[in-house]
């Protein structure tokens, strides 16, 4: 392919229409550092290794089967679940009956960390992100009048995956459903909690022989069921980009199949059944190319083992719209949000989507704002007509371009962990954690400065109203979990349980299949925290070290005004009090989402800011503890999974027990604008809503320091 | 500041009220001068009260597993009855002056543990740097009851020497690495050492380690000794699997013992006693040096002359040295 012939003409013309400005300013390096011109055209398809090939054939590029959705459209898949079994069951019978055709669970945060609902650590977790499950009992409620041979069923389960897992088969057992009948996929993606979202129970060791134990497990007796759900999704949340995303998520994919290799599966025999799942954001070509590129370097990752079944190469993968990407401010605006990134994901080749409630920035979702969300998605499958041609823009100059710029940069870092020894040891080394944390920091700092655009948060924002209707769950639920837990201790027999948890304890110690040992507990109806306990015994409970990069926040901030202003400011408080301003941010509770406290902990510290960082899942005692010993003046509050109402009272009150009433507390994350009375009324001095700049709490942190003199 | 009174402080930190004791560190810390004089007071009401505490500073690279070694070593001596205080210092930017203080997030267990008591602190921003504060915290530490120091040193440059001048044992930890073995560790630090560790001896590393250990041995065996009466031992241990913790810390009370009998440790604390005074009046002799109105008023001016070559460098310095 040559230089088309009158490409000279319209540099010409484009030269005269910029009047002057060179050609080169419309250049845009993205995030990921990938060059994008204003125009392209069939030169710059020379040489690209994964132009011109067919869906469903190697490699896939182009879709993983051959009508895609000529043929069927892509599942519609909503994440739901909260408060109790009973209240999800008969949220998901409604959504079933409205269209939807597979069922995706949501757990609360005391069930993914392997705690009983009367746990004294989770006390403002229970029933908030999610659905509490305490025993089978729970589960059967869950699945009530659902029939598992039919709805395929995804559970977003990782740390606790064993007694879940086990849940769901015993369950199903009872329904009178057979286990090969049984369709679905769960998470089982642990690589990935120790990389963003924190939910992890034991070391990755121990974890990696859960995963395997899982898949060799449904190898044998579930060929309908997904057994790990590679996610890159909680990357880009965590603020990864789409080479990063794609990067990390393959290199884990890549983990497993050597894990289950050594564990003596054949690669034929499981590898078929490993599924991914993808977030997709605002980026639109981008995210598009995102999805393709996954699909091609997958295909070679894996034909290093040889597979005889061509399913073994193919990726297939759930898109979820992106969380991050919502606002609280101007709510609405996240409907259009969503829409695009569906399209996005949809153009992209999805197998199934969810795409994200309006309000999921500010609460959890409602009747409404779920249906909204459902509907979008239908009505791009059934009312758009996008659905009629595969790979809509295969063979566009410009998406196989993008797609072969994260083929080079994402191939380049998979590489790069290859080399560190895999991406087990990648994790140990913080290499992944750090990049995704400097992405995230850099992509905060260019919002602050509205150099990337949100709309109503940094640009065309509006004086409004905020969203009344949220949902809130009540703190009654850990009361009706608790009644239901001793109701099942006082029925079963202890014997059975006793016994069943000791087998678990022992296959732990000496080998044997996990899953296959979790079963008969389930059975007998011991509890998800029994379960984990027996099993905690031999594996420990792993605790991550936090690290922290410093500078990333600066760097992308150059040196503006605002910038310069905070720092003068705190080398002032610094001349007045002998001390620069000192804050202990803090996550209590069990959600480990901590890229909101890491960029706030950068930022501040470019700041000026000496800045503490609680360890994850401190509970409101131990963060008054060291806020105390460390002598702050300020503790920064980060949640997200609305347990702000029972934990910020209580650290206020153990604030003041040990003898640090002078201590301020301010609050940030996914704060429904509701709650902002209430938390002042508790005494926080400042509440920061999501999309709050940087750059402003600092300052208003600065004022509440300097009040208070 | 809560109070005042010193007495308020000496009391509370006596009664090892965790709030005074806090308290107490920040107006060490402080670099305000009322502060500073507050903070003498209470040091010299408080000193009587110490000299009991064994003093450890833990050193090695980054990456060499400090805190979690901290957090291993530090609950196995909480288990053993002993009330351990630990300060680690973390570097703050020179750009914006901030800092991230990450150590205590690391020792998760130790930091909830009763008997300990943990203070990350930042390297910038005070009167007579890191070495005064630390001092002057391990007093205050000593008085409340703790009996057992151990300072972290941020890892690599001066400090290790400032640290070891302060401390009764110092440990330096290390990995067994790529052939490079002393990569990263000046010879002069491995003298300072009183012990060396190797740690991540775990999993596959047990045997790698192990050859680190000898050769680290080796390595020793050409350097003079720390100190006539012993001879720093080079041990392998796992922070994570808490194996050879404890024969860590039976070479410190092994050193202890062997020192106190040669009266060594008493005179090393003599020592260090003057060293720090002498330290203390460097420190003070510049700034006031700075703080002079005469050499405040006539400083942009000489360095204008000397810039411009008018006056030479050694007449500018004398004339700026006569006015102080």
């Amino acid at each position: 392919m040559s230089e088309h012939p009158d490409l000279q003409k319209w540099k010409d013309l484009a030269a005269k229409q910029l009047r002057g400005r060179p050609l080169e300013d419309l250049n845009w390096k993205t995030p990921e550092g990938i060059l994008v011109k204003p125009l392209y055209t069939e030169e710059d398809l020379k040489g690209m290794e994964h132009v011109n090939t067919l869906p469903g054939f190697s490699p896939y590029v182009r879709g993983p089967m051959g009508t895609m959705y000529a043929g069927r459209p892509w599942t519609v898949r909503q994440y739901a679940g909260f408060a109790t079994a009973k209240e999800s069951n008969e949220f998901y019978r409604k959504n079933v009956a409205a269209g939807q055709t597979g069922l995706s669970v949501a757990f609360d945060l005391a069930t993914h960390r392997g705690y009983d609902s009367d746990h004294p650590r989770v006390v403002g977790d229970i029933g908030k992100a999610g659905v509490a499950v305490d025993s089978v009992e729970d589960m059967k409620i869950l699945f009530d009048q659902i029939p598992l041979d039919k709805i395929t069923v995804s559970m977003t389960m990782n740390g606790a995956v064993l007694p879940i897992m086990a849940g769901y088969i015993v369950a199903a057992e009872e329904q009178g459903v057979k286990l090969e009948q049984l369709g679905g996929t769960i998470q089982n993606d642990v690589l990935k909690e120790y990389l963003t979202r924190n939910t992890y129970i034991y070391p990755p060791e121990p974890s990696m022989r859960i995963v395997s134990d899982i898949i060799g497990y449904c190898s044998k007796n579930m060929p309908r069921y997904n057994t790990v759900s590679i996610s890159g999704y909680h990357m880009m949340e965590a603020g990864a980009d789409s080479v990063l995303q794609t990067a990390f998520t393959l290199a884990d994919g890549l983990e497993y199949v050597k894990a289950a290799l050594a564990a003596g599966l054949d690669i034929d025999g499981f590898a078929p059944r490993l599924s991914f799942f993808f977030g997709v954001g605002m980026n639109f070509f981008m995210e598009i190319a995102m999805l393709r590129a996954a699909r091609f370097l997958w295909h070679e990752i894996m034909s290093r083992f040889n597979p005889k079944n061509p399913k073994s190469l193919m990726l297939r993968t759930h898109v979820q719209t992106s969380g991050w990407s919502l606002t609280a401010q101007d709510p609405y605006n996240n409907i259009i949000r969503t829409t695009l990134e569906a399209m996005a994901a949809a153009l992209g080749g999805t197998q199934s989507l969810h795409t994200n409630s309006f309000d999921e920035a500010v609460g959890l979702p409602t009747e409404f704002s779920a249906r909204i969300a459902r509907n979008t998605q239908i009505i791009i499958q059934e009312e758009s007509q996008i659905c009629h041609v595969v790979d809509p823009l295969g063979g566009s100059y410009y998406v196989e371009a993008l797609t072969d710029g994260i083929i080079k940069a994402a191939r380049k870092i998979i590489e790069e962990v290859e080399e560190i020894g895999g991406m087990a040891k990648a994790i140990e080394t913080g290499m992944p954690k750090m990049r995704i944390e400097e992405a995230a920091a850099r992509k905060q700092a260019r919002i602050d400065q509205g150099k990337d655009v949100i709309v109503g948060v940094n640009k065309y924002q509006i004086e409004e109203e905020p969203l009344k209707d949220i949902l809130e769950v009540s703190d009654a639920v850990r009361g009706e979990q608790t009644a239901r837990l001793k109701e099942i201790k006082r029925k079963r027999s202890e014997d059975d349980v006793r016994r069943t948890l000791e087998a678990i304890t022992h296959a732990a110690d000496s080998g044997g299949n996990l899953l296959e040992a979790c079963i008969p507990a389930v059975r007998a109806r011991a509890t998800v925290g029994e379960i984990s306990d027996a099993m905690e015994k031999v594996f420990n409970r792993f605790v991550a070290t936090t690290q922290c990069i410093s500078g990333a926040y600066a760097e992308e901030y150059s040196d503006s005004e605002i910038f310069k202003s905070i720092r003068k400011r705190t080398d002032e408080f610094q001349e007045k009090n002998g001390r620069r301003p000192r804050i202990l941010v803090t996550k209590m509770g069990q959600d480990g989402h901590d890229r909101g406290i890491k960029v706030i902990a950068t930022a501040f510290a470019d700041l000026g800011f000496d800045v503490d960082i609680g360890p994850m899942f401190q509970t409101p005692e131990e963060a008054a503890q060291m806020a105390v010993e460390n002598d702050v003046h300020v503790v920064g509050v980060s949640s997200l999974a609305a347990g702000h109402k029972a934990l910020v009272p209580q650290l206020i009150e153990f604030l003041k027990e040990k003898g640090g009433e002078e201590i301020n507390v301010v609050v940030g994350g996914v704060i429904p604008p509701a709650d902002y009375d209430f938390l002042y009324q508790a005494g926080a001095k400042g509440v920061f809503g999501p999309g709050t700049v940087v750059t402003d709490s600092a300052n208003k942190v600065l004022n509440v320091l300097e009040q208070q003199k | 500041m809560i109070s005042d009174d010193p007495q308020f402080y000496v009391q509370g930190v006596l009664k090892c009220d965790r709030r005074v004791l806090a308290k107490t560190i920040t107006l060490i810390e402080s670099s305000l001068r009322a502060h500073q004089d507050l903070a003498r007071t209470i040091i010299d009401l408080l000193l009587p009260y110490t000299g009991k505490a064994i003093r450890l500073g833990i050193t090695g690279v980054p990456g060499v597993g400090k805190s979690t070694f901290i957090e291993s070593f530090g609950t196995m001596l909480v288990k053993k009855g002993h009330r351990v205080a630990v300060l680690a210092v973390d570097p703050s930017s020179k750009r914006s002056g901030g800092s991230v203080l990450a150590d205590k997030t690391r020792m998760e267990k130790l930091s909830i543990e009763e008997n300990a008591f943990i203070r990350p602190s930042p390297s910038g921003g005070t009167l007579g740097g890191v070495a005064r504060k630390t001092r002057e915290t391990m007093i205050v530490c000593e008085a409340a009851g703790f009996d057992v120091m151990i300072v972290e040193t941020v890892g690599v440059g001066q400090s290790e020497t400032t640290v070891a001048s302060m401390v009764d044992f110092f440990l330096l930890l290390m990995i067994s690495g790529a052939g490079d073995e002393l990569q990263g560790i000046k010879k002069g630090v491995l003298e300072l050492a009183d012990a060396v560790a190797v740690n991540k001896a775990d999993g596959d590393n047990v045997e790698r380690a192990e050859m680190a250990r000898k050769q680290y041995e080796t390595s020793l065996h050409f350097l003079a000794p720390s100190s006539p009466n012993w001879t720093p031992p080079v041990l392998t241990c796992s922070a994570i699997e808490m194996t050879g913790i404890d024969k860590i810390w039976e070479s410190v009370l092994a050193h202890h013992k062997r020192l106190t009998l040669t009266g060594e440790l008493q005179a090393n604390r003599k020592k260090q006693a003057v060293d720090w005074m002498w330290s203390l009046v460097k420190e003070g002799l510049k700034e006031r040096f700075y703080q002079n109105p005469e050499v405040k008023k006539l400083l942009p001016e000489i360095i204008m002359e000397v810039e411009s070559g008018k006056t030479a460098s050694t007449l500018a310095a004398a004339r700026l040295l006569f006015f102080a």
